[in-house]
C-alpha cells in the first residue's frame, strides 16, 4: 500500500478505534518520523490502538527516564551516527580513542535498559554497519564497533527486551531499497518508507503479541490444503504429501511446518467438507501425514456449513472467532468466511503452489507469542545478580552523572561579526526550542550586533567526542534609564536538545545583565504551532508570569532574585 | 491531464499535511500550509515518488516547495503527459 494512502487510513482509523491506548515511544540517533504512521497503522488495522511518540532527535539517554511509562520502547540506535559522521571518523581513530567510544556507548546502553527495567516490552536494534561497508571485503572498523556491541548486548539482555534483527529487514528488501541517503548529510535521515514498511510490519507480531492478540489456532481445510488431491475422488492412496513427488513434497513442508507451530503451543484443527471416516482413516494410518490425532485438537469433518464449523471450533476450544486462522484452497469459501466472520483471519493457498509453504511463513508472525520462558526468566535472575555486581563500578548513576561523562563545554560567542550568517539562519530555521520565533536577516543581524542597546549571543557546544558549531543563539536589549532588559529572542538547534545547555545558557545571560546595573529582564513565550516544548521554560527559571493569552506569554524576573542552576557539568567558556 | 496530475498531488498533500483535499491549490505553500514543516517536507517527497513512480534530485528536493513548481517538475519527469 502506498504510504499517502496509509496516512490517510491512519488518520481515519484513529477516530473510530475504541480500544485502550497502547502507548509507543520511539528513541532515536536519526530521524525515523516516517515509522510513527506506518507503525500505528500496522496495529490499528489490528484493533489496537496505537499511539507512537518520537522522542527528540538524539536523545535516547534522556528520553530512556522520560518515556519510561510507556508500554512498548523501541530504540533506534545508528551505528553510525552515536557520535556525528562516525562512518568515516572511525577509520582514522587509534585504538584508545574506539575503545573510548565502545565504552560510552556500552555504558549508555546499560543505563537506558536500566531505566526500562519496568517497561514491559523494549526493542533494541541489533547494531549494523551494512548501510556503510559496501562488498568491501576487508572488515572496516565500524564492522568491529557492530559486533562488539551486538555481542554485549546479546549477554545482558534483560527479559523485557527484545533484539531486532535490524539486517534481515535490511536483506528483505535489499539494501540498496533501504538507504535513502538524499536525507543523511542534511537532516539526518537514513532510511527509505520502504525499510520502515518492512521494519514496521517485523515488529508487528512483538507488539500484537504484547496485546495478547496473538493467533492461538490454526485450522486447515483437508483437500489441496493439507494434501495435493480430493481425498473423496483420487483416493487414500493417490492423495500426495511426501517429499517423494514434486507436489507432495510442498505438502510434507506444510505439515511439518503446522507439526512444528504444535510444538510451540499453537493449536492445530481441521475443517473440511469430506466424509468423516475418510479423514480419520488418513489421519490414523496414512503413512506420509506427518499430522497425528495427538498434534490435531479439533476437527470439524463434515458437509455443513464452515462458518458455522468454525464458531463451534473456537467454542469448543474456548478462544475467540478472532484467536482463529484458517486455511483454504477454495476462493469461494474463503470469501464466504471473509464476509460472514470477518474476525477471523484466512489464508488462501495460492494458486502457484510452490508459493504456498512462503505464504505460510509469512504468517507465521501471526502466532507469534513471547510469554516467558523458564530459560527467560533464568537470564532475567543472571541480569539482576550482574547489575547488582555492577553497581560498585557504574559508570552514572542518574543523568547528571551520564551529563557529566560527556565532558560538555559551551563556548560563548558575543556579538561576534563572523558568524552573522549562521545567526541568521538558526532565527528562520529553530521552530521547537525556540521562544519568540523572531526570524532575522544577516542585515538584521548585524544591526543588533552594531547597536548599543543590544546584544547578540550565539553558542557552540562540544563534548568529548565532537562539537555541535553554533547551535544556540539569544538576543536581549537593554534599556538603561529604565534599568530593563528585554530577551528578544531565544533559541537552540534540536541537535543539543537533553543536555540542559539552555539553563547554563540562561545563567551566563543573566549574569551579563546583572553585571550593567539591569534590575528587571522581561521575556516572552510567542506560542506558535512546533514550539509546545518551551511553553513554560521561563517558568521553570523561577520567571513570573504576568500576563498570558492564547498567543504570548509574558514574563517578568527580579535579576536580583534569580536563583542560577549553576549546572557543575557544563564549562561555560567566553570567547570575546 | 494537468488536472488529474493535480488532483493526485492534492490527495497526497492532503493526507501528508492532514487537511482536507479542497485547502489546495496553485500557491499552496509552506507560507499558507502550516503543517507544511521539513519533516513533512520530507514525507510529502517520498509519497509524490511512490504516488507517480519518480525520484526527485536534491536540487528537486529544495525547490518544491509550493503546488505549481510540483506540477511543473512532475510533468517534465512523466513522460506521457509531455506532448
Amino acid at each position: 500500500m502506498k504510504y499517502s494512502k496509509i496516512l490517510k487510513l491512519n488518520k481515519e482509523l484513529e477516530h473510530t478505534i475504541q480500544s485502550d491506548q497502547y502507548n509507543i515511544n520511539i528513541l532515536s540517533n536519526i530521524i525515523v518520523h516516517q515509522l510513527k504512521e506506518l507503525l500505528e497503522f500496522n496495529l490499528r488495522d489490528k484493533d489496537i490502538n496505537a499511539l507512537v511518540g518520537i522522542g527528540d532527535y538524539d536523545n535516547i539517554v534522556q528520553d530512556s527516564i522520560k518515556f519510561k511509562e510507556s508500554n512498548a520502547i523501541i530504540i533506534f540506535w545508528e551505528l553510525c551516527n552515536i557520535i556525528d559522521g562516525l562512518q568515516y571518523k572511525i577509520e582514522l581513530l587509534n585504538r584508545d580513542r574506539f575503545n573510548e567510544i565502545l565504552k560510552k556507548t556500552k555504558n549508555e546502553i546499560d543505563f537506558v535498559l536500566r531505566n526500562l527495567q519496568k517497561t514491559s516490552l523494549v526493542l533494541i536494534n541489533k547494531f549494523t554497519a551494512h548501510s556503510f561497508s559496501s562488498l568491501n571485503i576487508r572488515k572496516n572498523k565500524l564492522e568491529e564497533l557492530a559486533d562488539q556491541l551486538n555481542q554485549y548486548i546479546k549477554k545482558k539482555i534483560p527479559a523485557n527486551v527484545r533484539v531486532v534483527e535490524l539486517e534481515k529487514v535490511i536483506a528483505n528488501i535489499g539494501l540498496e531499497k533501504s538507504l535513502d541517503l538524499r536525507y543523511f548529510y542534511s537532516s539526518k535521515a537514513l532510511y527509505t518508507v520502504d525499510f520502515f514498511k518492512a521494519y514496521a510490519e517485523y515488529i508487528k507480531p512483538l507488539l500484537i503479541s504484547a496485546n495478547g492478540k496473538a493467533k492461538k489456532a490454526l485450522i486447515f481445510d483437508c483437500d489441496n490444503t493439507l494434501w495435493k488431491g480430493i481425498l473423496g475422488e483420487d483416493g487414500f492412496d493417490n492423495i500426495e504429501m511426501s517429499s517423494r513427488t514434486k507436489d507432495g513434497a510442498i505438502f510434507a513442508e506444510i505439515q511439518a511446518m503446522a507439526l512444528a507451530l504444535n510444538k510451540q503451543g499453537v493449536l492445530i484443527g481441521l475443517c473440511s467438507k469430506n466424509n468423516p471416516e475418510d479423514v480419520d482413516e488418513v489421519i490414523k494410518s496414512h503413512s506420509d501425514m506427518q499430522l497425528s490425532s495427538e498434534h490435531i485438537a479439533i476437527n470439524k469433518i463434515n458437509w455443513s456449513d464452515k462458518v458455522n464449523n468454525l464458531k463451534e471450533i473456537a467454542e469448543e476450544l474456548n478462544i475467540g472467532l478472532d484467536s482463529l486462522v484458517f486455511i483454504d484452497d477454495s476462493s469461494f469459501e474463503v470469501n464466504l468466511i471473509k464476509e460472514q466472520q470477518p474476525e477471523i483471519t484466512v489464508l488462501q493457498v495460492p494458486k502457484e503452489l510452490h508459493e504456498y509453504p512462503k505464504m505460510l511463513r509469512e504468517n507465521i508472525g501471526l502466532f507469534y507469542n513471547f510469554s516467558f520462558t523458564a530459560e527467560d526468566r533464568k537470564k532475567t535472575e543472571m541480569y539482576n545478580q550482574q547489575a547488582k555486581r555492577e553497581v560498585v563500578k557504574r559508570e552514572f548513576i542518574d543523568i547528571g552523572d551520564y551529563l557529566a561523562s560527556l565532558e560538555l563545554k559551551m563556548i560563548i560567542l558575543k556579538n561576534d561579526q563572523s558568524i552573522i550568517p549562521r545567526i541568521s539562519q538558526l532565527s528562520q530555521k529553530t521552530n521547537q526550542f525556540n521562544l519568540t520565533t523572531k526570524r532575522y536577516t544577516e542585515g538584521d543581524i548585524d544591526n543588533f550586533i552594531n547597536d548599543p542597546s543590544s546584544t547578540v549571543y550565539g553558542f557552540s557546544v562540544s563534548d568529548k567526542f565532537g562539537d555541535s558549531g553554533v547551535t544556540g543563539l539569544s538576543i536581549v536589549t537593554v534599556n538603561q534609564t529604565t534599568e530593563t532588559a528585554e530577551i528578544d529572542s531565544f533559541l537552540m538547534s534540536c541537535r543539543v536538545i537533553g543536555r540542559n545547555v539552555e539553563y547554563a545558557f540562561l545563567d551566563y545571560i543573566i549574569q551579563q545583565i546583572k553585571e550593567k546595573k539591569i534590575t528587571v529582564l522581561n521575556a516572552k513565550y510567542n506560542k506558535t504551532q512546533k514550539n509546545e516544548l518551551v511553553k513554560e521554560f521561563y517558568d521553570k527559571c523561577s520567571f513570573i508570569l504576568t500576563k498570558s493569552t492564547d498567543s504570548v506569554r509574558h514574563y517578568k524576573l527580579d535579576i536580583n532574585n534569580y536563583e542560577p542552576n549553576r549546572l557543575k557539568y557544563i564549562e561555560i567558556v567566553d570567547e570575546k | 491531464m494537468k488536472n488529474k496530475i493535480e488532483e493526485r498531488i492534492k490527495n497526497v498533500m492532503s493526507a501528508v499535511f492532514e487537511i482536507a483535499v479542497d485547502k489546495f491549490d496553485e500557491d499552496s505553500s509552506p507560507d499558507n500550509i502550516e503543517s507544511w514543516g521539513s519533516l513533512n517536507h520530507m514525507k510529502l517527497i517520498v509519497s509524490l515518488e511512490e504516488e507517480f513512480n519518480v525520484q526527485f534530485t536534491d536540487d528537486d528536493i529544495t525547490e518544491l516547495i509550493n503546488m505549481k513548481l510540483i506540477i511543473a517538475v512532475l510533468l517534465e519527469k512523466l513522460p506521457v503527459y509531455r506532448s
